[in-house]
């Protein structure tokens, strides 16, 4: 049951891309790119990734069709200020996960080819250093939606 | 913060008055107007805030016209694919959470600090995208350096790579100002949405009297 949801999401996932399972060891949750305002032509794609495995994964390359250029990116805040940059893998260790997330690791969208509307599914391929690739289907969302609600 | 940071800090703020004292000191531009309030969260050192002009799609925009509302003020750059919408996102969210009553006394103001690209066209669409009450604002970069400089904020134009758009590494603060236009609190990058929240009607509910 433990694995059950993470499969049937990497399933779904993978069904959406119209790709078989790459690695089932490797599992993508609940990923989503982030709407921008028109006119915008740069995104990040935030997601969790999830190792099952027993051997280390490192998240190599990220590719899409909906952008010229695809990067991994990470922030650092350094005394406030936030520093934008390309970093050469992503690591997800053994039995753990790594979140892509807003002011941290991302998937970075320079020129995206297209304009985004809200509820797209944007392709990306994700490929690990194993060789191992997900395909994802990545909705898009107003940064609104991803974020948690405040308290009234 | 340790003893080794202090110093990086210091030397930033230092080469970073250098640098602007080297290109953009003008000295008829008027000294800062803005006092700190008594009892603000500001710790010594920081910046002074203060009133200034720039220019927005509606035209002129002068932090003086807001006498009387709270001013959050955000310094950024559109191109910014993350920590701006993260922040301006979190803002609006804030500002859904008002009242209309209290919405009317608050007013968002989204500074680039890359007026190069940042047009008020650009601008124009940008800032109500994460909520109708946040206005894009720039100026020359003499005046945006001059503006940042009172609150603060450092940035600095990173060289692109290969034919990469250029980024801007910069602050991700967001200053509260209060009704009398005296910077009252900085959020940290990462406010949750609950305390952005707090802070404003703190501030409303001063009713910009000294505390
Ligand atoms: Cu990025």
């Amino acid at each position: 049951m433990k694995f059950a949801k993470p499969l049937i999401i990497t399933l779904v996932l993978s069904a959406i891309a119209g790709s078989a399972l790459a690695d089932s060891v490797l599992s993508v949750h609940a990923p989503y790119v982030r709407l921008m305002p028109p006119g915008i032509k740069t995104t990040g794609s935030f997601m969790l990734i999830k190792n099952d495995g027993d051997d280390d994964r490192r998240l190599v390359r990220a590719d899409s069709p909906a952008a010229r250029i695809v990067e991994l990116h990470t922030h650092l805040n350094e005394n406030g200020v936030m520093k934008m940059r390309a970093v050469p893998h992503i690591e997800v260790k053994s039995h753990s996960q790594t979140e892509l997330k807003p002011g941290s690791f991302h998937v970075m969208l320079i020129d995206l080819t297209a304009p985004l509307n809200e509820g797209d599914k944007v392709p990306i391929t994700l490929e690990f250093d194993d060789g191992s690739t997900i395909e994802l289907a990545a909705p898009v969302k107003k940064p609104h939606a991803a974020m948690p609600m405040p308290h009234r | 913060m340790s003893r080794q940071r202090y110093w990086i800090a210091a030397g930033i703020c230092l080469s970073m008055l250098l640098v602007w004292l080297a290109f953009f000191w003008e000295p008829d531009i008027g000294t800062p107007t803005g006092h700190p309030g008594p009892g603000t969260l500001r710790p010594a050192g920081q910046p002074m805030g203060g009133d200034f002009t720039l220019d927005s799609p509606d035209g002129k925009l002068a932090l003086q016209d807001y006498r009387g509302k709270v001013v959050l003020l955000y310094f950024g750059y559109t191109f910014c694919p993350d920590v701006c919408p993260t922040s301006l996102s979190a803002l609006g969210q804030a500002f859904t959470a008002l009242t209309p009553e209290e919405l009317a006394q608050v007013q968002g103001v989204f500074v680039s600090v890359d007026p190069e690209r940042d047009t008020q066209e650009v601008l124009s669409v940008y800032a109500p995208f994460f909520h109708p009450r946040i206005v894009g604002a720039t100026g020359t970069p003499a005046r945006v350096a001059e503006v940042a400089r009172r609150y603060g904020v450092s940035y600095m134009k990173q060289k692109p790579v290969d034919d990469r758009p250029y980024t801007v590494d910069h602050s991700s603060f967001t200053y509260l100002i209060d009704r009398e236009g005296r910077l009252a609190a900085l959020l940290p990058h990462g406010a949750p949405v609950a305390d952005i929240v707090l802070q404003i009607r703190r501030l409303l509910g001063d009713k910009g009297k000294p505390s």
